[in-house]
């Protein structure tokens, strides 16, 4: 079977991105992406640094060109300018799909990457063609991952896991207070100036709590005062990565049998059967705090998507 | 927001997962009693399953302590006599409603005094999302689900995390979550709820005309719905205009070690230590 990538590595390449940047946002709602090309040994900005996924697509909807050289150094130098206009408490990390089999660059590669740690940039890479040495002592360096796609469906899954964040580490944690501004949607049929397009607009926008200005979705930051407006949905979403849900212990089967145990007939949550035909019981799971049965499916869409016990 | 696109065999098919408010807090204190509430619902179950054979109703029973499955049209004890189809089986829903409030009610002798009084709306939405994903597995010919809320207790603070989440995941399946509040103020998670999913929310102003308001508003099924003029969000909650601090123990964004000091609603300040 065909083991390249079909039709183009950068059509593939796009249209997983696409996905991948629809996921980041919905487990990473107050992040910003930016997308870089590199090209004929020079890198460029495709998209800047924003925080709503419309405008990456659109830019990857576009038919994206390749030629040239690539040269890792430029891109490095390229995030690292970017990078470093964030304030210190967001997470700074690049992601670089890598297709070629060389870097064709203009100075000492090395010092790029100690430049990256430094400025505690963590750089992770996939690779679509084979393994390089620079690529893997970037990674290893900067505390990133590396990994090698074989497929099209393994890249697929090698770009998800960079979907969900990772976790902090303490040492490097500093207490920071972060203002933030929770705006009231504005009213129906109200006419204000928007800030971000620059035009009369009529409903359907928010107003900054601090300054009153009109913005038109949310996150941002209000162009005026520049505080982050955020919904409390936003923050919500990423909830689940704080407060994770316990797993469900195993119901081992020679319990099942005990006249002690009162068996459920049903999974508390979708109330399917949990007798297999014959009145065997089937595989189930126990929540540790409210003692509810579950089946094996309901336990999977709880710990994967729900996050929540129906019981507790 | 968009509405759930279709997705399935049949336009019109429905099923409706409706989540009933039992607190017997807020229903000894509303104007429309429990038992006239009922007749208002049990019709529009009844009315639901007549407008299309193929419709499937669940009913699950919020409680002040628990939730429980109160009733399902397609089990196999609902379904019954020669002459087709006979609607919701009131006897069976009362009998198995009123065992839930006895069992629920045993369980509030070890509530600790101070809590607001809300019903568990964060384990029935988690149910009612559960019963929905075993439809999806059923295979690929199913009917449109959709949740509605008949709520009339407070929101409760402690579950806007639960909540929030069961929103998301519903946001994620599909499944619009209608919602009818009968309390006294506005339940902003019930907005929000509806405002995320793309289902409908409304307070009727009339609470012993009940059952127009559901007949017209949440009866029509999703497919209908993009020809209807259904009531609109006016203004959604999503809270205050004042100032919240985040602190940050980590140097990611919203991971790791992680500090809130929000102020939600009624929600007092909670700290998370690590």
């Amino acid at each position: 079977s065909e083991t390249d990538f079909r039709p183009s590595r950068i059509v593939v390449i796009a249209k997983h991105v696409e996905a991948f940047i629809r996921e980041f946002f919905d487990q990473n709602p107050l992040s910003q992406v930016g997308l870089l090309t590199i090209k004929d040994g020079v890198a460029q900005c495709l998209t800047d640094l924003g925080g709503s996924p419309e405008s990456h697509i659109k830019a990857l909807m576009n038919k994206l060109e390749c030629s040239g050289d690539s040269s890792l150094q430029n891109a490095l130098d390229l995030v690292d300018g970017y990078l470093n206009q964030i304030p210190s408490y967001g997470h700074r990390e690049v992601l670089i799909l890598y297709a070629a089999l060389s870097t064709c660059d203009p100075g000492d590669i090395m010092e790029t990457i100690q430049k990256c740690k430094k400025s505690k940039i963590r750089c992770s890479v996939i690779g679509l063609a084979a393994e390089m040495f620079i690529c893997k002592h970037l990674c290893q360096e900067t505390g990133g991952t590396y990994s090698v796609a074989l497929d099209e469906s393994h890249f697929k899954e090698l770009i998800l896991e960079h979907a969900p964040p990772p976790p902090a580490i303490a040492e490097f944690a500093t207490a920071n207070l972060i203002k933030m501004g929770f705006p009231q949607r504005a009213a129906e049929g109200s006419i204000s100036i928007c800030s971000c397009h620059k035009e009369a607009k009529v409903g359907a926008g928010y107003t900054c709590p601090r300054c009153k200005a009109r913005v038109c979705e949310l996150p941002t930051e209000c162009r005026i005062c520049g505080l982050t407006l955020v919904s409390s949905p936003h923050l919500a979403r990423s909830y689940h990565h704080l407060f994770p849900i316990a797993p469900f212990d195993e119901v081992p089967p020679f319990s099942l049998n005990d006249p002690n145990h009162k068996l459920q007939r049903n999974c508390f949550g979708c109330q399917q059967s949990l007798l297999n035909p014959g009145n065997k019981p089937g595989l189930l799971v126990v929540c540790p705090k409210c003692k509810g049965y579950f089946c094996l499916d309901c336990d999977i869409y709880i710990h994967e998507s729900l996050h929540n016990c129906p019981g507790c | 927001m968009a509405s759930a696109p279709s997705k399935l065999y049949a336009d019109d098919v429905s099923l409706v997962v409706v989540l009933v408010d039992t607190n017997p807090f807020f229903w000894s204190a509303s104007s429309l009693s429990f038992s006239q509430f009922l007749s208002h619902v049990l019709a529009f179950l009844n009315a639901i399953l007549t407008l299309n054979q193929l419709n499937q109703v669940v009913v699950i029973a919020t409680g002040y302590n628990s939730c429980n499955y109160i009733f399902d049209s397609s089990s196999d004890l609902n379904q019954s006599f020669e002459n087709g189809r006979m609607p919701v089986m009131c006897s069976s829903l009362l009998q198995k409603l009123e065992e839930f409030l006895i069992k629920d009610e045993q369980l509030s002798k070890e509530v600790p005094e101070g809590r607001i009084k809300s019903s568990l709306l964060s384990g029935s939405l988690s149910m009612a999302l559960c019963y929905i994903q075993r439809v999806f597995r059923s295979g690929a010919l199913h009917p449109h689900p959709r949740i509605l809320c008949l709520q009339g207790s407070p929101d409760g603070p402690e579950q806007y995390v639960a909540i929030m989440n069961a929103i998301f995941s519903a946001q994620r399946s599909m499944v619009p979550i209608d919602s009818c509040y009968m309390g006294a103020q506005n339940s902003a998670f019930l907005q929000q709820a509806s405002y995320i999913t793309g289902g409908v929310h409304h307070k009727p102003q009339h609470l012993d005309g009940l059952f127009q308001y559901l007949m017209t508003i949440f009866a029509t099924d999703l497919h209908s719905r993009s020809f209807l003029h259904l009531p609109k969000p006016v203004g959604v909650d999503f809270r205050a205009s004042k100032f919240y601090y985040l602190l940050n123990f980590g140097g990611s964004f919203i991971l790791g070690n992680f500090c809130f000091i929000l102020d939600i609603a009624q929600l007092p300040c909670f700290i998370y230590k690590q």
